[in-house]
């Protein structure tokens, strides 16, 4: 993250005139600009995280920030990732709504006490006498030679645990929608942005918009094939998609953009309408998203669907951290190709 | 500590030691659902905490906290009856039955909830402290555990946190000797769990906690120096626990007569009362009045409804509906 190498790129992005005046907004400012916002809103909200005040973020998201807000708003914490989502959940019951940031989603693993027996099931278990108001914001997803402990996709490991809602945008526009929606949410939202996709530029509205929670998005209409995706596999999807139309193949891709709990509603409207579905999904097949969403489409769609679902998952294994190696066990947009080719042949 | 202060702890002791037999005696019966944890034998740690909290202040219970979060649903919302009716799993509870003995919660009285993984709270305690102090408000927020939590990442994670941020946390660990059957000194590197506290800089006291003027006398302090500001602070009560574990009596048969026959809390305070005139017919009546006050809360569980079939679902999210069966 080297300041002085960002600057010339941006400028040299920047239009200078005419027409094409809208500056576009990368994924990272989107999510920086969507937090600016939400504490302007939001008295009760704070930053808390690793090296998120003075230096931004590990990726510089929360950047700017501190000067604007303060530190007691935006806290710079030890690498103590139980402390600081138990101090979310505790700040959440007498009516803060913190966001905390977790520099890897790896690294949850380090909470997953605090994210599974005590946010999740605050509500629940107290009989609704407390809610958790919080958002943890963190870095999922491999592609970038980060090894076994920088590229987790780790939706996984939260889908079996009810109370959690799990956003995942897949592109600026959502991710400033999703993240100010999220921090509005009174149920606690585990909130992932892929790194792949931190670069990645649209145009943003610099106002002040939600985008809803637990609704998926169609990225691009088809009649033959359903791709149901999120985060990163959205681009690769729709790549794969334009390699599909040069066969004649045409694919509706579902930005699923929450999680869980996820818009079943459109997803299986999609399925019956096309009757054949590809499933993308980063992380190892067994018991993740995939296989979800592939059982709930046989079961409810049985009689609309033309094949089986056809799933595009990451290989069975940890993320290696060679790059020949990682590409192997990670799916791309050539996968997805592969995959809707095999469903639409069926 | 005047000798009406010290009658009203001996009665609260004396509410804890009754609510604790009377549910055993319904759990032995098959009454209670799930686990018991009892905190027989160190009534007078719960009931000292219990007098300094305020219903304003935020405690998180510990595993054998039935006797704090009684006291406090009775002195501060009048209705003790619903902490029995909770460990029951009736409609009545402060959870609707949903939480039980290890998830009793009701903020307004102070009680923020036990968690059953142990440490788990140490870490929420902070954000509730956290909040107070962001807020200038001058509450507490204490986090009773057991030495056993001690083991836990989170007991350290939050010294560490409440030292430097100086937030208004009481801790208050009660050191009853054992982690299930774990002794202390086995299971840590240090018996004294106080000696951690100094450690990571914190102000601490170790106090015998089966001693009620001076576990009430500690609490009173540390209470008032964290509400002026002085940032956190360690209380390690030295206790013993009547429970054995589920599988019987595992102590060696001298402890176990020293702490229940010469360090019996309620023995000790009738003592002390006795030495400032109390009568042993006052002193028998305050039990009497106790037992059958339980009782009835005992009977109110009982006669209570099991809960609504739509509470297994309801509360999931706050903003989406779970689908019944």
């Amino acid at each position: 993250m080297t300041v002085a190498a960002d600057k010339p790129r941006r400028t040299a992005r920047t239009p200078r005139k005419g027409k094409d005046r809208v500056r576009k907004t990368s994924f990272t400012q989107a999510l920086n600009g969507a937090l600016d916002l939400a504490m302007e809103k939001h008295d009760e909200m704070f930053l808390i995280g690793e090296d998120i005040a003075e230096m931004g973020g590990d990726f510089g998201v929360t950047k700017g920030l501190l000067a604007k807000y303060g530190a007691e708003r935006v806290r710079d914490t030890p690498l103590s990732e139980a402390a600081i989502i138990g101090t979310c959940a505790g700040a959440a019951m007498v009516g803060m709504r913190p966001v905390a940031e977790i520099m890897f989603a790896d690294f949850i693993a380090e909470c997953y006490d605090q994210v599974v027996n005590n946010v999740a099931k605050l509500h629940y278990m107290f009989d609704g006498q407390f809610t958790a108001p919080l958002v943890i914001r963190t870095a999922c997803g491999g592609g970038f030679g980060g090894g076994p402990h920088h590229s987790q996709s780790i939706e996984g490991w939260f889908l079996n645990v009810p109370g959690i809602v799990i956003a995942a945008p897949s592109n600026p526009v959502d991710a400033k929608g999703l993240l100010l929606a999220s921090i509005d949410s009174d149920d606690p939202v585990l909130f992932l942005e892929h790194k792949a996709l931190y670069r990645s530029r649209a145009e943003v509205p610099p106002e002040y918009y939600t985008t809803p929670l637990g609704k998926a998005s169609i990225a691009r209409e088809g009649r033959d094939v359903t791709v149901v995706a999120a985060m990163r596999m959205v681009p690769m999807a729709l790549e794969a998609a334009e390699t599909a139309a040069a066969d004649g193949i045409s694919v509706e891709v579902v930005d699923l953009r929450t999680i869980r709990p996820y818009d079943a509603t459109t997803v299986l409207a999609s399925a019956s309408k096309t009757g054949r579905v590809v499933v993308a999904n980063e992380a190892p097949r067994i018991g993740g998203l995939g296989a979800e969403l592939s059982a709930r489409i046989s079961e409810e769609c049985f009689a609309q669907l033309r094949g089986p679902v056809v799933r595009v998952d990451g290989l069975d294994t940890p993320i290696p951290f060679s790059v020949p190696l990682e590409n192997i066990v990670l799916p791309d947009s050539d996968n997805i190709a592969v995959a809707i080719k095999a469903a639409a042949q069926y | 500590m005047d000798t009406s202060t010290l009658k009203g702890l001996y009665r609260d002791m004396w509410l804890i030691r009754a609510f604790e037999q009377g549910l055993e005696r319904e759990f032995e019966q098959g009454n209670v659902p799930g686990m018991l944890h009892t905190g027989l034998g160190q009534e007078a740690t719960q009931a000292a905490l219990a007098a300094h909290l305020e219903a304003t202040d935020a405690f998180f219970p510990d595993h054998r906290c039935h006797g704090i979060n009684a006291l406090a649903q009775h002195r501060h919302g009048g209705n003790g009856e619903r902490i029995m009716a909770e460990l029951f799993g009736r409609a009545t509870g402060v959870c609707s039955g949903k939480g039980g003995s290890l998830h009793s919660a009701d903020p307004t009285v102070g009680n923020f909830g036990d968690n059953a993984v142990e440490g788990s709270y140490m870490a929420t305690v902070l954000g509730v402290a956290l909040a107070a102090k962001m807020r200038g408000e001058p509450n507490v927020a204490c986090a009773i555990i057991g030495d056993g939590t001690v083991g836990r990442g989170e007991f350290h994670e939050s010294l560490n946190m409440a030292a430097i941020w100086d937030l208004p946390v009481l801790y208050a660990c009660v050191n009853n000797g054992y982690a299930i059957s774990m002794p202390v000194g086995e299971g840590h590197a240090t018996a004294d769990i106080v000696e951690l506290a100094k450690g990571y800089g914190i102000a601490n006291q170790q106090v015998d906690g089966n001693d009620i003027v001076e576990a009430w006398t500690a609490v009173g302090d540390a209470v008032g120096r964290i509400r002026s500001g002085e940032g956190p602070y360690f209380l390690e009560f030295k206790t013993w626990r009547w429970q054995g574990i589920f599988a019987g009596e595992f102590r060696p048969e001298a402890e176990v007569k020293y702490w229940r026959e010469e360090r019996d809390p309620i023995m000790l305070a009738a003592e002390a009362l006795a030495k400032r005139g109390a009568t042993p017919a006052e002193l028998d009546a305050i039990e009497a009045e106790t037992r059958d006050l339980i009782e009835e809360w005992i009977s109110f569980a009982k006669d209570s409804p099991a809960p609504d079939p739509a509470k297994a679902t309801a509360d999931v999210y706050a903003g989406w509906e779970v689908a019944a069966r």
